[in-house]
């Protein structure tokens, strides 16, 4: 189950991570903007449909262009881990639940980093759900406190004014 | 209150767990067909949701701007990214330099569009966000 070691990240995996974190504050961004016209509901609905749409649209793509892919070392996947879909869909109802809440928009992004935090470190020190273990190193624990205490300092003292 | 903040904190857990069991059917798959049975998924869960709770569209839907068709295949990207990653990297990583990169394009997207900020705590945020992804790249 663990033949793919998981290293330390690379550039390119810094890049790449970095990146999509960028991109997200823009998918955020629009989609907050559909729920305010049609309802938080409607806007993950709305990006979950159009989502489905440029999958296939890029998969059909690539389809034409070569071969399917070589069967995978990892086997067939479990039904379980077809369910990311569901998780994400209520995280949306979550966060925008409590947004609206005395929490507010800084309490619900403090509050979900952490329990992101929390769920990577137990992901990695026991390899949850068929992903391989990575021992945790204090340089692990130094990124974590950098990374979240800075987070922290642009939620509650540098957003807004 | 307290009903609230775990709602918040589970939504970080969910945030997480997604991303795991997305990383997991890429090792099977790969991450663009992870990202497409993530929203596909997704799309039939909130479908049915929608309609057992009568809501899903709201009458002003219709006036949003084109470009809100856009997040979806933005999260696409992200998804396939994500699942990409943590097989490579671990969850730990994954969330932080997804995070530190949310956090940093944050504070720019919000310096650009002059919204109100308090300057010397998002700079010292970004700072420490930076030492700690660099802190992630030593090899030693």
């Amino acid at each position: 189950m663990s033949s793919i070691p998981a290293q330390r990240p690379k550039p390119l995996h810094l890049l790449a991570a970095f990146a999509s974190g960028g991109l997200l504050t823009f998918a955020v961004f629009i989609n907050a903007e559909a729920g305010r016209y049609g309802g938080a509901l409607y806007s993950s609905w709305l990006a979950h449909g159009t989502g489905t749409l440029a999958a296939i649209l890029v998969l059909a793509l690539l389809r034409l262009r070569r071969r399917p892919a070589e069967p995978s070392a990892s086997g067939k996947a479990p039904l379980w881990a077809y369910l990311g879909g569901i998780s994400g869909a209520a995280t949306v109802m979550l966060t925008s639940t409590s947004v609206n809440t005395p929490l507010a928009l800084a309490g619900t992004l403090a509050l979900g980093l952490a329990g992101q935090v929390a769920f990577s470190l137990a992901a990695d020190q026991w390899g949850l759900f068929g992903l391989p273990r990575r021992r945790l190193t204090g340089r692990d624990a130094g990124a974590v406190v950098l990374i979240v205490a800075g987070s922290l300092l642009i939620i509650f003292l540098g957003m807004g004014s | 209150m307290t009903l609230f903040i775990a709602y918040a904190l589970i939504a970080g857990v969910l945030v997480g767990l997604s991303r795991q069991l997305n990383g997991r059917l890429a090792m099977s798959t790969s991450p663009l067909i992870a990202s497409f049975w993530n929203h596909i998924v997704g799309f039939v869960f909130l479908t049915v949701l929608g309609l057992v709770l009568g809501n899903l569209i709201l009458p002003g839907a219709a006036d949003a701007p084109w470009w809100v068709y856009l997040g979806g295949p933005l999260g696409v990207i992200f998804v396939t990214a994500g699942s990409w990653l943590i097989p490579r990297i671990g969850a730990v990583n994954s969330a932080l330099l997804v995070i530190g990169g949310q956090m940093v394009s944050g504070v720019l997207f919000d310096l650009a569009r002059g919204a109100p900020m308090t300057f010397w705590a998002s700079a010292l945020g970004v700072t420490l966000i930076l030492a700690g992804v660099a802190l992630t790249q030593r090899s030693r």
